[in-house]
């Protein structure tokens, strides 16, 4: 079974994205609410891929991201960028820090699990 | 449908109700905005309070089907990144923004 650590800060983000991926693919999901939590959070728990939001208090995506490359336990897993942002200046900048890939928000619910076998090259 | 849509989409219809204060503090925010850029002053503060409530609302309404509430939140934010917003045009989109997520009777 594929393990799914979501980052966002919004309660109701989490949630969707969990219930979405548990109900229509049967992955584990994990959660958490900052970057510096999901940073501790990917160490213990090692997830397949980690789907983190890019707007956040505190540490941002990208920084949490970066940090994540510096911890030589986690900088194998792959991250997908979650974001609002709809223009393509953002996209580019996002995808040049060398993340697996961007997903837009709104994501479709029923769909999300695809969007990122699809973007992380999974196959079941 | 399969087993796996409908109990998503059951549950997407409970989270809804669930986070209606959520939408409903992010709206008055709006409401206070445009409030104010009606009155002539807008603090920079309540704007980019603002800005980036409709930031969140644009990433979170499509997610339970509201994709139009999805577009009029996206040009809020756009319509609130600028020093002074129209008023105007402010108004109707927070009230176009309010009635693209109300059930018609």
């Amino acid at each position: 079974m594929r393990r799914i650590l979501i980052i966002d800060d919004e309660d109701d983000i989490r949630e969707v994205a969990a219930l979405s991926l548990e109900a229509t693919a049967g992955w584990e999901i994990i959660a958490a609410n900052s970057g510096a939590a999901g940073i501790k959070a990917a160490a213990e728990q090692k997830p397949d891929a980690i789907l983190m939001d890019v707007m956040m208090p505190g540490m941002d995506g990208p920084t949490t991201f970066r940090q994540m490359q510096q911890n030589p336990n986690i900088s194998g897993i792959p991250v997908l960028l979650l974001t609002a942002k709809v223009q393509g200046v953002d996209q580019r900048r996002f995808a040049d820090l060398g993340v697996a890939g961007v997903l837009f928000k709104p994501f479709d619910p029923m769909t999300l699990a695809q969007q990122i076998s699809h973007a992380l090259g999974w196959k079941d | 449908m399969s087993a796996a849509t409908d109990k998503t989409t059951a549950l997407l219809a409970k989270l809804w109700v669930k986070i209606q204060p959520i939408v409903e503090e992010r709206f008055a925010v709006l409401d206070r905005a445009s409030a104010a850029a009606a009155q002539g002053s807008l603090p920079v503060e309540l704007r980019k309070e603002a800005q980036s409530n409709a930031h969140k609302l644009a990433g979170a309404l499509g997610m339970y089907g509201f994709d139009e509430g999805t577009r009029i939140s996206r040009e809020l934010e756009q319509l609130l990144d600028k020093e002074v917003p129209e008023p105007a045009r402010l108004g109707t989109l927070v009230g176009e923004l309010r009635a693209s997520v109300t059930p018609k009777p």
